[in-house]
């Protein structure tokens, strides 16, 4: 049932990643991104790679879905090793016909590359199955806190008030789609054939009443958030306070030495 | 007699293309603390207008709406108005603004800025009330109907109000959906002596009400207990209303010259009236 | 003439994912044209699953439908040909509205039927006045139209397609009695014009006491029963174990047998249990 697909990639286990303060994941999710990038050499790539596989095991989400993840950008990865193969042109000739020359620096490279991808989409996803998508929202909007000294402080609140109401009704909205393209259906509508320009003029008896129905439910969520005394984000207090705990400091502790030791391998090799 | 709402000689109108349309006239109306008051009307009759005025959505073109003595008018005392006075709505998709059902409740303390200890207190309890505290921590889409509705009603006791105005909040739902909110509700008002005013066009939901108005064109038709309004079954049948089955049974055999009471609305006082009617007609000795 | 059978049909959601469910289980029956079958069952209970087979928007994982015999898959190309002879009135249809003028909008399924631009036009004006939407309404957008009316253009686009078997999924719900009945009638009137097989998916016993000849009652994913309204309603005890009610009027008829008066159970409606009572007042004895 369409209603079943579950929004985000939150995949619910008891881990200690599960458990970090999502500000912190956040925080360290971006550091170890820019790992990535410094890592300049097979080692600290390497490194990092062992580290990107503890953590996946520390966090009990199935292997499986990471690969599922990197399978659905396969081609994207299979695209830039052979784009850097042929672009690298030095070292030793491993192949070469017409206008295609292979070296062994070109191969190294499309590997390096690939790694760097792979290891980055594990790390993304990552954090996506370890926090709920409402959590990520507290999160930037939290850590975007200091942007009030700046005078944006509402511009954030409004933000993450729209990422919340956005994740609350997708799956209604889903649904809806769904049901409404049933009725057409059932009234005759062809959504399966025709040139693309009949295709696209078939969806307008779907995204009409879609739009319609989005202004209409717009409409009474804010006449229910205005009775429930909504007034904008000053004032506001939340009932769920984040306080970092010592394993938040901890992994903090660990990703900087991390961090120094990526550095370290940059030079020495 | 303690007010919590006065409706006093109320007009509004509402415009669409320069036509103005009258959509309640000169009506006064004051809801008593800790009653539990019907509001009965068809499509179009003004309940839905009334009930936003009472919950301070709209403001008066003329006349006044007080609050606990508040005049909802004033746009300084919204948020006064709104704590006292929460509104449920009929479709329950479209009043849960969170993902997580025990935050979405959380929502309106929020808002007044409680501290975030008072603020959970509050949301344990309030899930607690409507019966839906083992399912804090799903997500509001995959709940059914009546469960939705109960957690919009949790996310407004959470703000502990004086009164709670429901707006057709069955109409949406099945049998078991209606069963379980109603029950709330007439709990709601029995327990935590919360006022409470029902818009509804369903006749089996009066039946405990103390007080039932029936609306039409913007105006108040009848106004009374719910065995007085009752007894009106022409009136009521004449603005495309229905009364109960047995109201109607009873009313249409006393049409016929025999000698019932009217307004009955309970299925068990129909059963005892028929009983004491086949009794005093001695229906052929033989079989009573 | 149209018979319309259902063979041993079993549909499940999801199947192979974490969510597999059996929504419906070998369920085999068959009904002809002239009937309005109420389709009854608590939410879950697999009625709107299973209605959503007879036109091929859901295809069963096992089990066929018969159309006059022939199995509406047999050519899976042809399914919207099927479409028009079985029509479908979804839950609050007027959400699917969506042309600039009520007339186009009622065009929509003729239309796509491939029909001759007069027969479209014959066909829109006579659903029109069927039901009661007037020349003027035809030229207004649908979105200006009341709830009840909207409610009726949205029928008018399924019935102006004239299909043989109709199926309608809680068509009076959200409307207030006055609405409510207009659609019933028209129901009833479409099928005494046409002779189409009716199915009406409904929570309302009263309203299917009203209208329905059969009924088809659903209880988890099973065919629990399907028989006439009498012989359904005369078992209240089934019904109420899978969460099903009988009429209130029927309620007090129970209730008086039980206190040892000799009446007929099998009273659903409040006319019907006024001639009976007053029959049964003055000749104080009634076996019929």
């Amino acid at each position: 049932m369409i209603k079943d697909i579950t929004f985000g990639q939150y995949f619910p286990a008891k881990s200690i990643i599960h458990r970090l303060d999502p500000r912190i994941k956040l925080v360290l999710s971006l550091m170890f991104i820019i790992f990535i990038f410094v890592a300049q050499n097979a080692v600290s790539l390497a490194f990092i790679g062992t580290l990107t596989l503890l953590f996946v095991l520390i966090s009990r989400v199935p292997v499986s879905l990471f690969l599922k993840n990197i399978k659905a950008i396969l081609f994207v990865i299979i695209l830039t090793s052979v784009l850097n193969a042929l672009y690298v042109t030095t070292g030793n000739v491993l192949l070469e016909f017409w206008i295609i020359k292979i070296t062994a620096d070109g191969v190294k490279r499309a590997l390096f590359m690939s790694a760097r991808i792979i290891i980055l989409i594990i790390s993304s996803s990552l954090l996506t199955y370890t926090t709920t998508p409402t959590e990520l929202t507290d999160a930037i909007e939290r850590l975007l806190k200091p942007l009030r000294f700046i005078g944006l402080g509402e511009a954030v609140h409004v933000m993450a008030m729209m990422i919340t109401i956005a994740l609350r009704f997708i799956p209604t909205l889903i649904e809806e789609t769904d049901k409404i393209m049933s009725a057409q259906k059932a009234r005759g509508a062809d959504l399966e054939s025709g040139t693309l320009f009949e295709r696209i003029k078939a969806l307008i008896p779907i995204l009409v009443p879609l739009l319609i129905s989005s202004v209409r439910r717009a409409y009474d969520l804010a006449e229910a958030m205005e009775c429930r005394c909504y007034n904008g984000g000053s004032g506001r207090q939340r009932m769920k306070q984040l306080k970092l705990a010592g394993r938040d400091y901890l992994s903090l502790a660990v990703l900087v030495v991390c961090m120094s030791a990526i550095i370290a391998f940059n030079i020495i090799f | 007699m303690d007010n919590i709402i006065e409706v006093s000689d109320v007009t509004f109108e509402y415009t669409d293309n320069d036509n103005v349309s009258t959509v309640l006239k000169n009506l006064s109306l004051s809801v008593e603390r800790g009653s539990f008051t019907v509001i009965l009307g068809h499509n179009g009759s003004g309940k839905s207008t009334l009930a936003k005025l009472m919950s301070g959505l709209l403001k008066p073109d003329s006349g006044t709406v007080t609050v606990d003595g508040i005049t909802t008018a004033d746009e300084q005392n919204e948020i006064e108005v709104h704590r006292r006075v929460g509104m449920v709505f009929q479709n329950p998709d479209n009043q849960i603004v969170a993902t997580i059902v025990e935050e979405d409740v959380a929502f309106g303390p929020e808002n007044l800025g409680l501290p975030p200890n008072v603020i959970r207190e509050r949301v344990d309890s309030a899930l607690k009330t409507v019966d839906m505290y083992d399912y804090r921590l799903h997500a509001p889409h995959k709940l059914s109907g009546g469960q939705k509705q109960r957690v919009a009603i949790a996310g407004i006791i959470a703000m502990e109000p004086e009164c709670i105005v429901f707006d057709e909040p069955t109409s949406m739902l099945d049998p078991k959906g209606r069963r379980e909110v109603m029950d709330t509700i007439y709990r709601l008002n029995k327990e935590k002596n919360i006022t409470i005013v029902l818009i509804t066009h369903y006749m089996e939901e009066v039946e405990k009400a103390d007080r039932v108005v029936v609306m039409d064109s913007g105006e108040i038709l009848l106004d009374g207990k719910p065995s007085d309004v009752f007894s009106q079954v022409e009136k009521i049948k004449e603005i495309g209303l229905d009364v109960p089955q047995t109201t109607e049974l009873l009313y249409l055999l006393k049409q016929n010259g025999y000698e019932l009471p009217d307004g009955v609305i309970a299925t068990g006082d129909c059963v005892s009236e028929l009983l004491a009617l086949l009794r005093r007609e001695n229906c052929g000795n033989t079989e009573c | 003439m149209a018979t319309l059978s259902v063979e041993n049909l079993t549909y499940v959601y999801g199947e192979k994912s974490p969510f597999q469910k059996t929504a419906i289980e070998d369920v085999t029956f068959s009904a002809k044209s002239g009937e309005i079958i109420g389709v009854i069952g608590h939410t879950g209970s697999g009625k709107s699953t299973l209605v959503q087979h007879f036109n091929g928007l859901l295809k069963a994982n096992s089990g066929k439908v018969l159309l006059d015999g022939a199995d509406i898959w047999e050519n899976p190309k042809e399914i919207r040909k099927i479409r028009f002879k079985i029509g479908m009135v979804f839950q609050y249809p007027e959400y699917q509205l969506f042309e600039e003028t009520v007339y186009k909008d009622i065009a929509f399924g003729p239309t796509n039927m491939g029909l001759s631009a007069e027969d479209i036009n014959k066909r829109v004006l006579d659903t029109a006045q069927m039901l009661g939407i007037t020349a003027e309404m035809l030229e207004k957008s649908p979105f200006d139209l009341s709830g009840g009316e909207k409610r009726r253009v949205a029928i008018a686009g399924v019935m102006a397609m004239q299909p043989e078997i109709i199926v309608f999924d809680e068509p009076t719900a959200g409307l207030d009695p006055a609405g409510r009945d207009i659609v019933l009638e028209k129901i009833k009137e479409y099928r005494d014009r046409t002779g189409a097989l009716v199915f009406i998916v409904s929570h309302s016993m009263e309203d299917m006491a009203r209208v329905a000849d059969k009924l088809l009652v659903m209880n988890s994913g099973h065919l629990s029963m399907f028989d006439t309204v009498k012989k359904v309603f005369s078992n209240p005890q089934k019904l109420k174990k899978i969460g099903l009610n009988v009429p209130q009027v029927t309620k007090v008829f129970s209730a008086l047998k039980e206190k040892g008066i000799p009446v007929d159970e099998n009273v659903f409606t409040v006319n019907d249990a006024v001639s009976y009572l007053l029959s049964f007042l003055k000749g104080g004895k009634n076996n019929d």
